[in-house]
C-alpha cells in the first residue's frame, strides 16, 4: 500500500513537471523562473546540481570502501549504492539541461576547452564518471541476458580499475563544484566564503555520501518490508560521524585562520542560518551517531542520516544563492515552476530505481518476489480473459494520476508561461481634470500643472511618449521634470567661456578674469562675475544668495519668479491694492479650482 | 590596450551615449522586466547613466578587466580578451551557464530572459564594427562633453591622474579601475564616491583569477595522487588479507575454502 502512494504521489510529479518543464523550453528561463540579472543561479543549480553531485556521493565512498578496503561485509549494498549514484548524476545532468540557456549546446565542452574553468573541470568529470558509473552498475542489467555473459564477465573483472577511477573523478569534481564559489568572493558571504571551500565540498561529500547510503538503504527497506542488518548500517554511522567531526572541525579551524569567527556572533540572519546549517548537517548528527545506542536503532540512524542529508543540501543551496543575497540586494524565491521541475526530475530519478529495485538483482538476492506487481497480463484459460489486474492495475493507475498531475498543472500554470514572458508595465495615470495633470514631477513634493497634451505635441507626438514615460531611467515611472528642465530649480551656470575670450581678445582677456597668473586657472581662483557684471545682481534683489549658494552661478528661472513676484506681492499688497497677486492662481491661471483649493490647502496662502 | 576614461564631474547625464548604444549595437526598444536590476542595464541595453549625489552622473558598463573573471570561468571559452582590450562573447559557443554572470565583480553580464533562445550580453567596446577598424566605440563619439573619452590605456591613466593632480581638491584621489580587480579597460574619476561599482565597495586589487588558480592547478596532481593512493591501498589490504590467509592455513593446515562476506563479518 505505502508503495502503491508513494509511486502514485512521484507519477503526480511527473505529471505536473512535463506541463511546466515543456513551457520552460517553449517560453524560455524568464517566464518560468524567478531567476534574474543580480541572481543567475537558482534551486536547479543550488539544489539538483550542487545538491544532485553531493547526494550520489555514496557510490565512491561506498564502492571505494569495498574494493578498496576490502570491508566485505558492505558488498549486499554496494550495488544499490552504485544505481543511486548513477541515477543521481543523470538526475543533475537532466536537471542541468533545464537551467541551462542553450541545452542543446552542452556537447561544446567536449570540443571548445577551457581548462582554467572550475565548471569545464566539473563538466568533464561528471561525464566521465557518468559513463564509469554506467559500467560499474551494467552487469546488474546484463547478466539477465545469456548471451552477453562474456560482456558482463570481462565489466566485473574490470571492476577494480573502475572503482579507483571512479574515486579519482569524484575526488576532482565534488571539490570542483566548491571551486566554483571561489571566483565570488564579494559576492559570497564571509562565513561561507573560504580559499579551501573545495576541501569542504569534498569532505561533506563524503559524510553525505555515507549518510545518503543509510537513507536510501532504510527507506528502500521500510518500502519493501526487507530488513537490513543494522549492524551493516551502523558501521557506516560510526565513520559518518568521525568524517563530520572532522568536517566540523575543518570548518571552525577555517573561520579562525581567516579571522572571520566574530562572524559567527554577529546580529545578522546569516549569521542565524550558519548556525542552523551547520548543526543541521554536521554537529547533531556527529553527536547523535557517535553513541552507540542511537546508531543501533532503525529510528536513531533514519533520523540522523535524513538531518544529514537535509542539512548538506541546504549547505549547498546557501554557498551558491542565499549567501549572495547581502550583496547583490535581490532576494530570489524560486518560483513554483522551478521547483515543480526539480521534484520532476527527483522523482524520475526515484521512479527509475524502484524500477531497478523490481527488475533486477540490485540487492544481492532475489527480486522475485517484487515482480508479481509488475507481471505481464496472464491469459486465463478457463473463464477465457487477461488477468491483467497487477499489470494493467498500476498502468491504469499511474497514468491517471499522471494525467491528473498534467490536469492540474496546466490549470495553474501562470500567465507568463502560458505567452511567454511579458514586460513590467506600469500604468500611466490619465489626465483626469481637463487636459491638465497636476504632477509631482521631480519627487519633490512640490506639484506643478503639467499641460499634458502641450508636451506630446512639441515633442513630436507618440514618438515623445518614451522621453518621460518609463523608458529612459530605470524603474522610474517618468523621467522627472528637471531631466530636460535643468534650470528648473537649478542654480544655473550659463558661462560661455569662448564668447568671453573673443570679446575681451585673447591673451588681454586671460588676466581680466584670471587674474593671479601664478595660480591655476580653475573656476575658484577666478574673478567674480559681478566684477564686471555689476547688474548681475542687484543690490536690493530678492534673490536671496546665501552661503551655500556657489558664486558665479545665476538663480533659476523658478526661483526668479517665485522669489521675485511673490515676495515683492506680498510685500506691498495694500499698497498695490492686488491683494491676491501673491497666490499660486494668479500666474498659474490654468488651474482649475478645484486644484488650486487643493494647492492651497497643501501649501497656504502666502502670508 | 584600448580603454575608455570617463569624468564624471564632466557627466551632465544627457544619455547620449545610451542612445548612441542603442542604435549601434541595433537593441530592442528597452523593457521594464521583473528580473531587471535598477541600474538600468539590461540583456538590451550595455551602459546606463546613474545620477549620483550632488546632481553627479555616472556611466556603467562593462570593465572591460584586464584579467577579467568572466573569461577565466567560461567552461567553452565563449567569452575572450581580444589583444585590442575589450572582452567580448561568441553566442555560437555559449551553452548558457550563466557562470559569467555570477564570477563578474561588477555584476556586468545581463542575460535575455525573455527569450528561449537566451544569450548573455553586454557591451563589447563596439570591438567587431569599430575598434577593429581603428575607429573609437560610438559612445566616446557621442558624448558632447568628453566626459567619457577613448584611448591607449597608459595615455588614458595619465591623463586621468594629470587632472587629478591639477584640481587636486575636486576629485577624489583615485583612478578607479586603474589597479581595482587587477585593473580594468574602464577607468573612472570622480568628485564623489563611486561606490555604484562592484558588489563591494573595495574590490581589491587582486586579479580574481587568481582565486581559482590554486584550485585548478591542483586537479591534475590530485586526480593522480588518488588514483596512486588509491591502488596502493588495495594493494596493502590485498597483501594483509593473503597474510591472514596464509596464517590461518599455517594454523589449521587446511586449504581456506572460498571466503564469504559472512566469515568476514564474524571475523571482525
Amino acid at each position: 500500500m505505502k508503495l502503491k502512494t508513494v509511486k502514485a504521489l512521484l507519477w503526480f510529479f511527473l505529471g505536473i513537471g512535463t506541463i511546466t518543464g515543456a513551457a520552460r523550453f517553449l517560453f524560455g528561463l524568464g517566464a518560468t523562473t524567478n531567476l534574474t540579472d543580480t541572481t543567475p543561479w537558482g534551486i536547479w543549480i543550488g539544489f539538483d546540481v550542487m545538491g544532485g553531485v553531493a547526494l550520489a556521493a555514496g557510490g565512491f565512498v561506498l564502492a571505494g570502501s569495498v574494493y578498496i578496503l576490502r570491508l566485505e561485509r558492505y558488498r549486499p549494498i554496494v550495488r544499490a549504492a552504485v544505481l543511486t549514484a548513477f541515477l543521481g548524476y543523470l538526475a543533475v545532468a537532466v536537471g542541468l539541461l533545464f537551467d541551462l540557456g542553450l541545452p542543446w549546446n552542452i556537447w561544446h565542452l567536449i570540443i571548445f576547452w577551457n581548462p582554467h574553468s572550475p565548471l569545464f573541470e566539473v563538466g568533464w568529470c561528471v561525464m566521465l564518471y557518468l559513463t564509469i558509473l554506467l559500467l560499474e552498475f551494467s552487469p546488474v542489467v546484463l547478466e539477465k541476458i545469456p548471451a552477453l555473459e562474456s560482456v558482463c564477465k570481462a565489466l566485473k573483472k574490470a571492476a577494480l580499475p573502475l572503482v579507483v577511477l571512479g574515486i579519482m573523478l569524484s575526488t576532482l569534481h565534488q571539490s570542483s563544484l566548491g571551486s566554483l564559489m571561489l571566483i565570488m568572493p564579494f559576492r559570497l558571504h564571509p562565513l561561507w566564503y573560504s580559499p579551501i571551500l573545495p576541501v569542504m565540498f569534498l569532505v561533506s561529500a563524503v559524510g553525505l555520501g555515507l549518510a545518503m547510503v543509510i537513507f536510501e538503504a532504510t527507506v528502500t527497506g521500510w518500502l519493501y518490508d526487507r530488513e537490513h542488518e543494522t549492524d551493516l548500517l551502523s558501521g557506516l554511522g560510526k565513520a559518518a560521524s568521525v568524517v563530520l567531526g572532522f568536517y566540523i572541525v575543518l570548518k571552525l579551524v577555517d573561520l579562525a585562520v581567516q579571522g572571520k569567527f566574530g562572524f559567527l556572533f554577529q546580529h545578522s540572519w546569516e549569521t542565524w542560518i550558519y548556525w542552523l546549517e551547520l548543526i543541521l548537517s554536521a554537529a547533531l548528527p556527529a553527536a547523535l551517531l557517535s553513541r552507540q545506542r542511537i546508531r543501533n536503532s532503525k529510528a536513531g540512524l533514519l533520523s540522523s542520516a535524513t538531518l544529514v542529508v537535509i542539512g548538506f543540501v541546504w549547505n549547498r543551496i546557501n554557498v551558491s544563492g542565499i549567501a549572495t543575497i547581502r550583496a547583490t540586494g535581490t532576494d530570489y524565491v524560486p518560483s513554483l515552476i522551478e521547483i515543480s521541475i526539480s521534484l520532476w526530475v527527483v522523482s524520475a530519478a526515484v521512479l527509475v530505481f524502484l524500477f531497478f529495485v523490481e527488475h533486477f538483482k540490485v540487492w544481492e538476492e532475489e527480486a522475485g518476489t517484487r515482480d508479481a506487481l509488475h507481471a505481464p497480463p496472464v491469459f486465463e484459460p478457463v473463464s477465457q480473459t487477461w488477468n491483467d489486474e497487477t499489470f494493467y492495475g498500476s498502468v491504469k493507475r499511474h497514468s491517471l494520476v499522471y494525467a491528473m498531475g498534467a490536469a492540474l498543472a496546466l490549470m495553474l500554470l501562470p500567465q507568463d508561461a502560458r505567452t511567454g514572458a511579458q514586460p513590467v508595465v506600469i500604468p500611466v495615470q490619465r489626465a483626469r481634470i481637463a487636459d491638465k495633470l497636476v504632477i509631482d514631477g521631480n519627487r519633490s513634493g512640490m506639484a506643478v500643472s503639467f499641460d499634458h497634451d502641450l508636451h506630446k505635441q512639441k515633442n513630436g507626438e507618440t514618438e515623445s511618449c518614451r522621453l518621460c514615460h518609463h523608458m529612459r531611467k530605470p524603474l522610474d515611472k517618468t523621467t522627472p521634470c528637471a531631466d530636460c528642465h535643468r534650470d528648473m530649480q537649478r542654480m544655473t551656470y550659463i558661462f560661455d567661456h569662448d564668447l568671453h575670450r573673443e570679446k575681451l581678445q585673447a591673451q588681454d582677456g586671460c588676466v581680466k578674469c584670471h587674474e593671479n597668473t601664478n595660480l591655476p586657472k580653475t573656476f575658484k581662483t577666478v574673478t567674480d562675475c559681478e566684477t564686471c557684471h555689476t547688474d548681475m545682481r542687484l543690490q536690493n534683489s530678492v534673490i536671496k544668495v546665501d552661503e551655500k549658494t556657489p558664486k558665479n552661478y545665476a538663480g533659476g528661472y523658478q526661483d526668479a519668479m517665485h522669489g521675485l513676484c511673490i515676495t515683492c506681492h506680498t510685500q506691498k499688497k495694500e499698497e498695490l491694492k492686488k491683494p491676491r497677486h501673491d497666490e499660486c492662481a494668479t500666474c498659474h491661471r490654468d488651474l482649475p479650482k478645484m486644484v488650486i483649493a487643493k494647492l492651497d490647502t497643501l501649501y497656504g496662502r502666502l502670508p | 590596450m584600448k580603454a575608455i576614461l570617463t569624468d564624471v564631474s564632466k557627466c551632465i547625464g544627457c544619455d547620449k551615449c545610451v542612445e548612441a548604444c542603442d542604435s549601434e549595437q541595433k537593441q530592442r526598444p528597452y523593457k521594464l522586466w521583473k528580473w531587471s536590476s535598477d541600474d538600468g542595464l539590461s540583456g538590451d541595453r550595455f551602459t546606463s547613466v546613474l545620477r549620483l549625489d550632488n546632481n553627479h552622473y555616472v556611466r556603467k558598463q562593462c570593465r572591460h578587466c584586464v584579467s577579467p573573471a568572466c573569461v577565466s570561468v567560461c567552461p567553452v571559452g565563449a567569452l575572450k580578451k581580444t589583444p585590442e582590450g575589450p572582452v567580448v562573447y561568441d553566442a555560437d559557443k555559449c551553452m548558457g551557464c550563466r557562470y559569467c554572470m555570477m564570477a563578474c565583480p561588477y555584476g556586468i553580464p545581463r542575460y535575455t530572459w525573455q527569450d528561449a533562445v537566451p544569450l548573455v550580453r553586454k557591451c563589447t567596446m563596439c570591438y567587431e564594427n569599430r575598434i577593429k577598424q581603428g575607429k573609437q566605440p560610438t559612445c566616446t563619439e557621442a558624448c558632447t562633453e568628453e566626459a567619457t573619452i577613448f584611448g591607449e590605456r597608459n595615455h588614458l591613466l595619465t591623463v586621468a591622474k594629470r587632472r587629478l593632480r591639477q584640481q587636486s581638491d575636486k576629485y577624489i584621489q583615485k583612478v578607479y579601475g586603474e589597479k581595482d580587480v587587477g585593473g580594468t579597460g574602464v577607468l573612472y574619476i570622480s568628485p564623489v564616491k563611486l561606490n555604484f561599482l562592484g558588489w563591494k565597495e573595495e574590490v581589491g586589487t587582486n586579479p580574481l583569477p587568481l582565486l581559482t588558480a590554486p584550485a585548478m592547478t591542483a586537479v591534475l596532481p590530485a586526480f593522480f595522487t588518488v588514483g596512486a593512493g588509491m591502488t596502493a591501498l588495495h594493494w596493502i589490504t590485498k597483501r594483509r588479507q593473503m597474510v591472514a590467509e596464509m596464517k590461518q592455513t599455517e594454523t589449521t593446515h587446511i586449504k581456506p575454502l572460498d571466503r564469504s562476506s559472512e566469515d568476514e563479518t564474524e571475523n571482525s
